[in-house]
C-alpha cells in the first residue's frame, strides 16, 4: 500500500471538528448596543413583523415557541413586557461577518454554515487541551463582538453539532463540550432524545420511536443492516457519524432557511481583482440556485473578502459589505452584479486573498403569483430561460400592465411598511451610530 | 441598476476613506525616467485608526463629562473591543443599562470609573470588570 506513514497510529491525527453557534444570535446583536435589554425578555420578528424568529432565554422560558405569530402570544407580550424588534438584517449580517472573521483566526479552514453557525476544522490544532481552546474561542468572540457563543467538538460534524446542543443545554459545560472521548460520548448519548441529532427530522423520529429507538445512543448502536432496510442512506450515514466515522467534510455551500452562505478558501492566494470577481460570481450563481431551489427571494446581499487570518505573518486585510435591495430578487444576474459592485468597493490591491464569499439574507418565500409563475418555469434555472422569461415578461406587461407593477411594488411594501420596530444600523451607517453618554 | 437599491451600506470605514496621494519624487543625476519619479501610494485612514476591524466599533459621544480627555459632544469615538482594559484607559462601559464613557482607574486595589470633569463623582466597580467594560476607546474623531 505504501502508506506506512499514514497507517502508523502515532502519525494519524484524530480528526477534530468544532461547531461554533451564536446564542440567540439576533437578540444578542440587539443587546450589544442596548445593554439595558440584558436580562429582559426580547424577541426579534420576521419580515412584516409577523412571527418571532429569535427569542431570548427569558422568552423561551415562558414557553413561547420558535416562529409563533405575535398575535397568538399577545397576552404574554403584554404581561411580561416582552421587547419586540423588527429584523435588522443589515446589523445581523455585519455582526455575523465580524464573528466569522474572528473564528477564521482559530482554524485553518472553516465552513460558514449559516449566519450564526460555523464548522471549524481543528484537527491537529489543539490536541493538548481542546476544552481550553474552545473556551478561548468563546472568550475572544464575546470580548471582541459582544456575542455569546457555544462550542461543540467531536470527530465528525454530526458529533460536533450534538456536542453544541449539550453545551447550550447544560450550564455546567460552561458553553463548551467535547465528545471525542467514547466513554463520555456514550454517557451523553443515553441522555439525549434522538430528535436532537442533526438531520433527524420529526417524521424519521416518529418512525424511530415506533421501533423503540428513543435516545441518540439507541440510534448509534443500531445494526446498519436494519437501518438500511428501513431508512434512507442519510440515516445510515448519520449512524456512522455518531460513531465517530466522518462521512461529511467541510463544505463551502450551506442551505438554511434564513440565509444562504456560499464561500470558499482558495487553493492558491488570489491577488487579482478579476480572479476574485470570477470566484465570487461562481459562488453567487450557486447561492442563487439554492435560493430558487427553495423557492425564495433575497433582500440583502453581503460580500466578504479576507487574507489568511490563520497566518499572522502575512499582511492582513478583511472587509465585508452589505446591500439591502429595494426589491427582493432570485435573479442570478442581479445577485452577481450587486455582489461585484460590493467587491469593487472592498477590494484593495497588493494583498494575498485567501477567501471570499457571498451571503444572501433577508430571505422570504417567493409567494407572489407572478414570481412563482415567471421564475420557476418547469423548475429550470433562470439563466437558462432568461430570453424566454424576458419575452414572457414583456408579453404579460403588454397585456396586463397592472399585474406586473403590482408584483414589484408588493415587495416594496413588505419591506418598508412593516418594519416598525427596527433598531438602527449601528455598524453600517454614520448617521445611526449608537450614542454613548458622557455623564 | 442603481435605482434598484434603496440604500447602499458599508460596514467598514469606507465613507471616511480619504485617498491622499503620496508623491515620492526622486532627484536623479543620470537619465530621469518619468515613470520612476512617482511612486504613488494612497493613505487609508483605516490603517491608522482600525487595527482589528472585527472588533472595532464607532460610537457617538453625548454630554460633557469627558471634556478633559478631549471628548466633545457629537464626537465619534473609535472603540477597539479586543484591547484589554487597563488603568488609565478610556473605556465604554455599560452602567445601569446605558453605554457610558469613563476613564478606568485602579485606586488602592479597586477599580474605579472616573470622569474628566470635577463635577462628576467617581463610580466604584463592584461587578467583574468584564461585565462592565464594553470596549476601549482608541481615538476621537473631532471636527474643528
Amino acid at each position: 500500500m505504501g502508506c506506512r506513514d499514514q497507517c502508523d497510529p502515532s502519525r494519524v491525527m484524530q480528526p477534530l471538528l468544532a461547531l461554533v453557534d451564536c446564542n440567540n444570535f439576533y437578540v444578542s446583536c440587539e443587546r450589544v448596543f442596548r445593554p439595558d435589554l440584558i436580562g429582559k425578555p426580547v424577541a426579534v420578528l420576521s419580515n412584516n413583523d409577523g412571527c418571532m424568529v429569535a427569542r431570548s432565554q427569558e422568552v423561551k422560558d415562558l414557553g413561547i415557541k420558535m416562529g409563533v405569530p405575535v398575535f397568538q402570544v399577545q397576552h404574554l407580550v403584554k404581561q411580561h413586557n416582552i421587547q419586540l424588534f423588527s429584523s435588522n438584517y443589515t446589523l445581523y449580517a455585519d455582526m455575523s461577518a465580524r464573528v466569522m472573521s474572528i473564528l477564521e483566526g482559530f482554524a485553518p479552514s472553516i465552513e460558514i454554515y449559516s449566519i450564526d453557525e460555523s464548522f471549524l476544522d481543528l484537527t491537529g490544532v489543539c490536541e493538548k487541551d481542546p476544552i481550553d481552546y474552545g473556551q478561548k474561542i468563546r472568550k475572544a468572540v464575546l470580548q471582541r463582538t459582544g456575542i455569546p457563543v457555544c462550542v461543540g467538538m467531536g470527530p465528525t460534524k454530526t458529533l460536533a453539532k450534538l456536542a453544541n446542543y449539550g453545551a447550550k443545554k447544560w450550564k455546567h459545560t460552561d458553553g463548551m463540550l467535547d465528545l471525542s472521548d467514547p466513554v463520555r460520548r456514550e454517557k451523553f448519548m443515553k441522555l439525549v432524545p434522538v430528535d436532537e441529532v442533526w438531520g433527524i427530522g420529526s417524521r424519521t423520529t416518529a418512525k424511530l420511536n415506533q421501533l423503540g429507538i428513543k435516545t441518540v445512543w439507541d440510534l448509534a448502536t443500531q445494526p446498519s443492516k436494519r437501518i438500511q432496510a428501513q431508512f434512507n442512506v442519510m440515516v445510515a450515514r448519520t449512524i456512522l457519524e455518531l460513531n465517530g466515522i466522518g462521512c461529511m467534510s467541510l463544505e463551502e455551500i450551506s442551505p438554511d432557511k434564513q440565509q444562504i452562505v456560499c464561500s470558499r478558501s482558495f487553493s492558491r492566494k488570489l491577488t487579482d481583482f478579476r480572479e476574485l470577481s470570477e470566484a465570487l460570481s461562481e459562488y453567487c450563481t450557486r447561492a442563487a440556485e439554492k435560493l430558487r431551489h427553495q423557492r425564495s427571494v433575497t433582500g440583502c446581499i453581503s460580500v466578504f473578502i479576507r487574507t489568511n487570518l490563520f497566518n499572522p505573518s502575512e499582511p492582513q486585510y478583511q472587509r465585508s459589505a452589505s446591500i439591502k435591495l429595494s426589491a427582493a430578487t432570485q435573479d442570478t444576474r442581479t445577485i452577481i452584479t450587486t455582489a461585484n459592485r460590493l467587491l469593487k468597493e472592498l477590494f484593495k490591491p497588493n494583498y494575498k486573498y485567501h477567501k471570499c464569499g457571498v451571503q444572501l439574507s433577508h430571505i422570504q418565500p417567493a409567494l407572489s403569483f407572478a414570481q412563482n409563475d415567471l421564475f420557476d418555469v418547469a423548475g429550470n434555472s433562470l439563466l437558462e430561460k432568461s430570453d424566454q422569461l424576458m419575452q414572457t415578461f414583456d408579453k404579460i406587461n403588454r397585456r396586463f400592465p397592472k399585474s406586473l407593477s403590482m408584483a414589484a411594488s408588493g415587495f416594496d411594501k413588505t419591506w418598508i411598511a412593516k418594519a416598525e420596530r427596527k433598531t438602527k444600523h449601528y455598524t453600517t451607517d454614520w448617521n445611526e451610530l449608537v450614542d454613548v453618554m458622557c455623564v | 441598476m442603481l435605482h434598484q437599491f434603496k440604500q447602499v451600506l458599508f460596514p467598514q470605514l469606507k465613507p471616511s476613506k480619504v485617498f491622499i496621494p503620496l508623491f515620492n519624487g526622486k532627484v536623479s543625476a543620470g537619465f530621469p525616467s518619468p515613470a520612476d519619479d512617482y511612486v504613488q501610494k494612497t493613505l487609508d485612514l483605516n490603517e491608522l485608526l482600525v487595527q482589528k476591524p472585527a472588533a472595532t466599533f464607532f460610537v457617538r459621544a453625548q454630554g460633557e463629562s469627558m471634556l478633559g480627555a478631549g471628548i466633545h459632544p457629537n464626537d465619534i469615538l473609535v472603540v477597539d473591543r479586543s484591547i484589554e482594559p487597563k488603568s488609565g484607559k478610556i473605556v465604554i462601559c455599560a452602567l445601569n443599562g446605558e453605554l457610558t464613557v469613563k476613564r478606568l482607574a485602579r485606586v488602592k486595589g479597586k477599580w474605579k470609573l472616573k470622569s474628566e470633569n470635577l463635577d462628576y463623582p467617581d463610580i466604584p466597580v463592584h461587578e467583574e470588570l468584564e461585565l462592565v467594560v464594553w470596549g476601549v476607546v482608541t481615538n476621537v474623531i473631532h471636527p474643528v
